[in-house]
């Protein structure tokens, strides 16, 4: 995965040879059309329409950071084991995963198992219900004997901490020209307890999300972000996007978030060090604590962290650093076609086109860049159907992140899949849609009395992006 | 690699006037002055798709099973020549997986298979907790109760060799054989999955990939799966000049070293190598359109430099003196030799070959 220069190839070329297939998507034929906006990451995009995508690294970085980012690649693939061991020690005691890779695979989006595969890169939030005081903000609280996310997996001996059974019931909806599109609505049983689970647990399904453009997202100006949001619906457009704060491990203070479903994590070095701690049972200097801390899997773990800062920090800079893929197709009238659907059914309201980046200190491969994420970073009630009610920080239980839209159009290429959304539900890009409901219903009301055409358009043009 | 990083400045500064320049070359495009013939790659692709990559995994899978055979040879009379053919079942395996490296994407990444079947480390401490236990060893029990890092290649290269090639028969506990079988029926259901998904008896993804274009929702353009042909191998190019005969050796640490336990770096390289032969020349056993007839219409001279450089790295790492832990200390010129010649490939790749496939328009 170590691509290094097939972007940097790329770039060359789109250069030198303006006249060929790639760029006469980047450029309209016979009319005037904003070039940049194939350039999803500004300078950081690269062309590449393969399954190495999201592998590529940014292609503006100098000969240092180049060489951070490759020693970030290795450690991203670093593959952990049962200490003491030469290579990688560490691991667990109890898990989801063993390197950060398994489940982003390919640096892209994991999915929920198929019938009779194991848990791979989906993993279960759990806590248990703030019922001392409604109105306050906290962080979840851990459920006694399992913390904040069960860890199915464990090292030789130990006991995992359970295991989750998956049922799908299909919901069939009607689009207004007499379309039907069925909807499969999960259903998640925690199983193989290896002690009881309390009732009234709130249990949340979290697929691995991609982690390319992740220094872009990082360095958005907290003011921006801010202007989209609208608490109260002050505009009544029936949108409002509010930001969520959480707390910051490293400054400790509350602070905007920023990445995971529900913007749980206030930057990338958190995001990465929680990753190691929650996902792999690592210590970080962050969380120097085992997961499975209080728990009869605990095994005493040495006082120094078994991820080191230096390999913390060039994982942090990997994902901060990993290119965003180039649009494909931007002058096709289709593609155009379904970008103006895109807007006039409000989808641009949260999923916001362009953006500028600020200053993100130490990296300034990603800073002053204009980007196109199709993201305000905000959070948004998806209404019941979606809701996991699972409160998180200011988030709700019906509250999520609008996620970027960047690459969802190579995720089939990359990851060899089409599931989308929290827990991976929708099974194509039109299921996704049509799980929108809360703020978004009226959007997705709009698209249900769509034509065909215009829904294919809607499609083609996020197959595009 | 200095290479590739004195380019990408020079890429930063091309990249800001790239939209310009392309807008002229357009212009001159939409006039109908300078239209190319489009390159129609569908044979290539099928060639690649079957006569490469099915055929390499078929062959993986037909070795699996003579491996299995012969790991259950081994297990019924435990002889020293039976432990000798296993470990030769093991190395004869081994040859066409490292050769399917330079197309490591598709099914193999997408369900899991790569690293069933390839990781690294081997978690030697749950291995002995494992031989321990009372726990039956089935390859359902491997498969399900067990990590990557306890199976596959590397953990039967483990049990077959332990260190280097003076393993005897006489030291392997009876747990050890019931491991070693029920990981190599494991390691076989996975090769058998392998050939399956890009079989038309199977997902058919031979198909995905010699289908490419218009209508195609993973590869909507030949371009994109020509792409793909040519990442694959610059990939494992990367990995062997950068990674799997570097790390070793820059450290001087021999944990860092690939099929350590058998002794068989070399071969792993060289057959990495001889991967990004057969996709470049559209052949395994039998003989296809390779990327060659492409690069040669457009630059006689670079396919002929290219076949030589191939060549060249396979000889090169070939004159290493095995084993390869040792040369890593020992044998320094020849280990950088090596390390220079697939450099060469790789630059070719992607100095070269890379840039024919992305100027030029595929059907």
């Amino acid at each position: 995965m170590k691509n290094i220069i097939i972007g940097i190839t790329l770039i060359f070329l789109v250069s030198v040879v303006g006249c060929k297939s790639e760029s006469q998507s980047i450029i309209g034929i016979g009319k005037s059309f904003d070039s940049s906006s194939a350039l999803s990451g500004g300078d950081t995009t690269i062309f590449d329409a393969s399954s190495h995508a999201f592998s590529i690294p940014a292609p503006n970085l100098s000969t240092a950071a180049l060489e951070r980012h490759l020693e970030g690649d290795v450690e991203f693939e670093a593959v952990f084991v049962t200490a003491p061991s030469e290579v990688n020690p560490g691991l667990g005691p109890i898990y989801n995963n063993i390197s950060c890779v398994n489940c982003h695979s390919r640096d892209g989006r994991g999915r929920p198992p198929n019938v009779d595969e194991k848990l791979v890169s989906l993993l279960f939030r759990l806590s248990l219900p703030n019922t001392e005081n409604l109105e306050s903000v906290k962080p979840p609280i851990p459920v006694p004997g399992y913390g904040t996310q069960l860890n199915n997996r464990a090292i030789y001996g130990t006991q995992a901490e359970g295991s989750v059974k998956i049922e799908y019931n299909e919901h069939p909806l009607t689009a207004e020209d007499g379309t039907r599109i069925h909807l499969r609505f999960p259903n998640y049983t925690i199983t193989d307890t290896y002690k009881p689970l309390p009732d009234v647990v709130e249990v949340s399904p979290r697929v691995a999300p991609a982690v390319f453009g992740l220094g872009l997202l990082e360095a958005i100006p907290e003011k921006t972000i801010l202007t989209f949001a609208d608490e109260g619906d002050v505009d009544e457009d029936g949108i409002s996007g509010k930001p969520n704060y959480v707390w910051d491990v490293v400054e400790k203070r509350y602070a905007l978030g920023r990445f995971g479903w529900k913007a749980n994590q206030p930057n990338l070095l958190q995001q990465v060090a929680s990753a190691y701690h929650d996902d792999m049972g690592l210590t970080t200097s962050l969380f120097l604590l085992e997961n499975s801390f209080g728990q009869p899997q605990y095994t005493q773990n040495s006082t120094t962290p078994e991820v080191s800062d230096e390999i913390l920090d060039v994982v942090t800079f990997y994902v901060q650093t990993l290119a965003v893929p180039a649009r494909r197709n931007v002058d096709d009238p289709q593609v155009m076609h379904g970008e103006q659907l895109f807007v006039q059914a409000q989808c641009a309201s949260c999923h916001i086109p362009t953006l500028r980046t600020g200053l993100l200190r130490g990296v300034p491969s990603v800073s002053n860049q204009t980007i196109h994420p199709y993201t305000d970073m905000l959070l948004h009630d998806m209404g019941p159907d979606l809701a996991d009610n699972r409160p998180d920080f200011h988030a709700s239980g019906s509250e999520w992140r609008t996620p970027p839209l960047w690459g969802i159009g190579l995720v089939q290429t990359v990851n060899g899949h089409t599931n989308f959304l929290h827990d991976g539900r929708a099974r194509n890009l039109m299921e996704a849609i049509l799980w929108h409901g809360g703020e978004a219903e009226k959007s997705r009301d709009i698209i249900l009395q769509m034509s065909k055409n215009e829904r294919d358009a809607l499609i083609a043009f996020l197959r595009s992006l | 690699m200095k290479f590739y990083k004195v380019c990408t400045l020079f890429c930063c500064f091309l990249f800001t006037t790239s939209l310009l320049i392309g807008c002229i070359g357009c212009g001159e495009d939409d006039d109908g002055d300078d239209q190319v013939e489009a390159y129609d790659a569908g044979t290539m692709l099928n060639d690649f798709a079957n006569t490469v990559v099915l055929a390499t995994y078929t062959d993986l899978d037909n070795k699996a099973g003579e491996l299995l055979v012969a790991v259950k040879a081994l297990a019924e009379n435990t002889t020293q020549a039976n432990l000798e053919k296993a470990q030769q079942a093991w190395v004869a395996t081994r040859k066409p997986w490292e050769q399917s490296e330079a197309f490591l994407f598709g099914p193999v990444d997408t369900q899991g298979l790569d690293p069933a079947l390839d990781s690294w480390p081997v978690d030697r401490v749950s291995l002995k907790a494992v031989l321990d236990s009372n726990d039956e060893l089935t390859a359902d029990f491997v498969k399900d109760g067990l990590e990557d890092t306890q199976k596959g290649f590397h953990t039967i290269e483990f049990l077959l060799f332990r260190e280097g090639d003076q393993h005897k028969a006489s030291d392997i506990a009876d747990r050890e054989l019931e491991y070693l079988v029920a990981s190599t029926e494991y390691l076989k259901e996975s090769t058998s999955q392998l050939r399956l998904a890009w079989s038309p008896e199977g997902e058919n993804f031979s198909h995905t990939v010699a289908s490419a274009g218009e209508g195609n929702a993973v590869y909507p353009s030949q371009s994109s799966a020509v792409q793909e042909m040519v990442n694959g191998m610059i990939t494992i190019a990367d990995e062997v000049a950068n990674g799997k005969i570097s790390d070793p050796y820059n450290e001087e640490d021999t944990t860092l070293v690939e099929s350590q336990f058998s002794f068989n770096s070399i071969s792993d390289f060289q057959d990495n190598i001889r991967g990004i032969q057969n996709v470049y020349m559209g052949k395994f056993t039998n003989d296809g359109q390779g990327l060659n007839e492409f690069v040669k219409g457009q630059d006689a001279a670079l396919d002929s430099r290219f076949q030589s450089e191939i060549k060249n790295a396979i000889d090169t790492i070939g004159a290493i003196p095995d084993p390869f832990r040792d040369s890593i200390t020992a044998n320094r010129s020849a280990v950088q030799a090596a390390i220079d010649a697939v450099s060469t490939v790789h630059l070719s790749l992607e100095q070269d070959i890379l840039p024919l496939v992305q100027e030029s328009d595929f059907n």
